[in-house]
């Protein structure tokens, strides 16, 4: 059930001007935020395999507060569960990634992946429905055609807009553990689906058959000590692609190299800082996002404490680095404990690339501005927006004296995380998934 | 008090030591660095241990509870001394080094002796003792790291019962060097190579056809060995349905340790449970 919720104004942040908040209730957790290359669209995926899209209202509208306002624009199903007979478990529904294909006729497709499949949905509006067959009575009922005396031309008629949306190819069947990550490559033809061990290439026409780019499964697996975690291609250069590992390494591959890029041609890691050694050092460093910036130059990556930004032109450590909750660092037997340290957060650029942004606990998260190396830490949540409210940006308090709107650490809410963001590839717009909600940030115009 | 995750825990004196402690590590680090580093390791090993759900474990997360285990028991074994080095080694180091179940503590009474020295929770002693002794390989297998199965030598060993591959094999040979395989394994491993050579061949060729109901594409030619424990159905025109659904009553113990190994009774029980659902 889907409410459309109450639009409230927001604080105002330091780079960015007044907020405009919507929200939105869906039935289900969602498991992924994904913005079309227009900005126009806006695709969630939620843990029951259901896939939502959000339309941009278009300019024209005489009413200036509903201007760019985002509605539902379609709902279908988009993966079910399944269950693998041969190892007697379930596949789960739950779609882990949504890419967007540029668009290039009226129609929009996306690629939609739970851990298994990944399928290819067309969605088309439908507006005209013709009418005035000569077979077919109004009901689709067939006429007798011995009483048929006249022949006329059916006509188009407007009708209400429909959107369907339907499956136009299915990949299944290649891989054998967990699909993390797919990207739609520069070329527009192909795209890389990537599980814990290997990387596969497709052609968007082609189903029954993938190229296998990078294995890094060991001959024993006792012996399997890394696993990727993430992997992307490259904005511009159609050859380049990243992954990054469970040990904080990411490697570029150019698939000119070889077949099967096994061998990377670049390795990007950081040394370990040894004072900060601890038993969940490794844990901590697994990259869980990594997102290549829009001008190709930088990639920027997400671990469990901090966000780093990487050159591509140099491997040995990146260019920044930002804390986003490093008082969790003398907490993290607690997060591991309660399995919260193995939690993957997401990270996203501006359209601009000069700001960046990835969630955090209790419903809060952050964006840095890498300009001014100023940032703001906001919380998505209904009970803190009221009608007209001004959002306060939030502080956690680290230690000492806890100040008035402060939040000490032990009080914050470890269920309410905000795992997966989206950042309008335009506009100051920014999508927030936060369990079951939807919180759409918008800049007002002045 | 930090809320909990979501996940339900199992109700053990040993979780709710870790649970009450977990917080003083936090906080002040006021417990001596064996006794955080014994925390960690029970843990990492309930963890493991209770990787058994309904949905295919997370590989991701299986690698770095092993990786944090690996590396806490190296560091234990480092703080042992030269002295004890060879025992240690003996003991530790080749259940992560090929699937060797190491001999029991009563083989090696100089790592026991060191176990039961080092400072350790009085409750959980009787688990380091077994965890430490016992296949931490076996807690991966269990873990699913063999999904894609190279059948490991220690689980074939263990095909002719039906017990999961915990309790270690007096009849491996602990050499001391790093050799992964024994005669009897070895042959069985590759064995199983050439079946799932033969089996991809006959994929490779138009015979396809003849398969097409099957899916087992899903699969590598690597993986095939599973596959091939299962009778292959005679009537390509039985429906796909149904011949899935024999596969399960099909395994038989003494064909298929892998799958025995891996799936136990709870599991036969659960498939049971949906197919008469269904």
């Amino acid at each position: 059930m889907l409410i459309l919720n109450i639009k409230l104004f927001c604080s105002y942040m330091p780079q960015f001007n007044i907020w405009i908040l919507f929200s939105f209730h869906l039935a289900d957790i969602i498991s992924t935020v994904e913005f079309n290359y227009s900005g126009d669209l806006l695709a969630t995926g939620d843990k029951g395999g259901r896939v939502v899209i959000f339309q941009r209202e278009q300019e024209g509208n005489n009413r200036s507060h509903s201007r760019g306002e985002y509605n539902v624009y379609s709902t279908f199903q988009s993966h079910e569960p399944e269950f693998d007979y041969l190892k007697s478990l379930e596949i789960e529904e739950k779609i882990n990634k949504i890419r967007w294909l540029p668009q290039q006729n009226a129609a929009h497709f996306l690629l939609s992946t739970n851990d298994k499949t990944i399928k290819l949905w067309k969605i088309s509006e439908r507006d005209k429905r013709a009418e005035g067959y000569n077979l077919k009575d109004e009901n689709g009922r067939l006429r007798d055609p011995f009483r048929i005396t006249s022949l006329r031309v059916p006509v188009l008629k407007p009708m209400d807009l429909m959107v369907e949306a339907s499956p136009r190819r299915i990949f299944a069947n290649a891989h054998t553990y967990h699909i993390n990550s797919i990207s739609v490559n520069s070329d527009h033809e192909t795209y890389l689906s990537a599980d814990d061990l290997r990387i596969n290439l497709w052609h968007l026409e082609i189903t029954d058959r993938s190229f296998n780019i990078v294995d890094i499964k060991p001959a024993n697996m006792e012996e399997l000590t890394e696993v990727i975690t993430a992997a992307e291609c490259h904005p511009n250069q159609c050859n380049v692609f990243v992954y990054s590992s469970s040990k904080g390494t990411i490697r570029l591959c150019d698939m000119r190299a070889s077949a099967l890029c096994d061998r990377h041609s670049k390795f990007f890691e950081e040394p370990e800082d040894p004072s900060s050694r601890s038993f969940f050092s490794e844990i901590i460093s697994s990259i869980s996002d990594v997102k290549f910036s829009h001008s190709g130059r930088y990639m920027m990556t997400r671990d469990y404490l901090s966000v780093k930004v990487w050159d591509l032109n140099m491997e040995s450590r990146p260019v920044e680095t930002y804390q986003v909750h490093e008082y969790l660092r003398s907490k993290l037997c607690s997060l591991y404990e309660n399995d919260c340290i193995f939690d993957k957060f997401e990270c996203c650029w501006n359209g601009s690339d000069n700001a960046i942004m990835t969630g955090s606990y209790n419903n809060f998260f952050r964006m840095f501005d890498r300009n001014t190396r100023r940032d703001i830490t906001l919380e998505a949540s209904r009970e803190s927006s009221k009608p007209r409210a001004i959002l306060k940006p939030r502080k956690v308090c680290t230690g000492g004296k806890r100040k008035k709107d402060e939040i000490s650490v032990d009080s914050l809410d470890f269920n309410k995380k905000i795992l997966h963001t989206a950042w309008h590839p335009k506009e100051n717009i920014i999508a927030v998934a936060a369990t079951n909600n939807l919180y759409i940030f918008q800049d007002k115009i002045n | 008090m930090l809320s909990r995750g979501v996940k339900r825990k199992l109700e053990d004196d040993e979780e709710i030591m870790a649970a009450e402690t977990s917080g003083a590590f936090d906080s002040s680090s006021s417990l001596p660095y064996p006794q955080q580093r014994q925390l960690v390791l029970n843990m990492c090993l309930s963890k493991l241990q209770s990787c058994h759900m309904k949905v295919e474990p997370s590989l991701h997360r299986s690698v770095l509870l092993a990786n944090t285990l690996r590396q806490i028991q190296e560091e234990m074994r480092q703080e042992g001394g030269e002295s004890t080095l060879a025992a240690i080694y003996d003991g530790s180091s080749c259940t992560y080094n090929g699937g060797n179940p190491p001999a029991t503590p009563a083989h090696n009474p100089e790592l026991h002796s060191l176990l039961l020295e080092s400072p350790v929770y009085p409750n959980n002693s009787s688990v380091t003792d077994n965890t430490m002794s016992s296949s931490v390989s076996a807690i991966l297998r269990e873990a699913g790291f063999v999904e894609d199965v190279n059948p490991a030598p220690a689980c074939l060993g263990c095909s002719d019962s039906e017990e999961l591959c915990f309790s270690s094999s007096p009849s491996y040979e602990n050499d001391g060097d790093e050799q992964p395989v024994d005669s009897r394994s070895s042959d069985s491993l590759f064995g199983s190579f050439e079946i799932s050579n033969s089996t991809s061949y006959l994929t490779d060729l138009a015979l396809d056809d003849i398969f097409e109901d099957i899916d087992t594409s899903m699969y590598d030619s690597s993986d095939f060995s599973t596959v091939m424990s299962f009778p292959v159905p005679r009537s390509p025109v039985s429906s796909s349905e149904d011949t899935m659904k024999s596969f399960p009553t099909c395994i038989s113990p003494s064909s298929n340790g892998i799958q025995i190994c891996i799936t136990d009774l709870n599991d036969l029980d659960h498939i049971m449970e949906i197919l008469v659902g269904s």
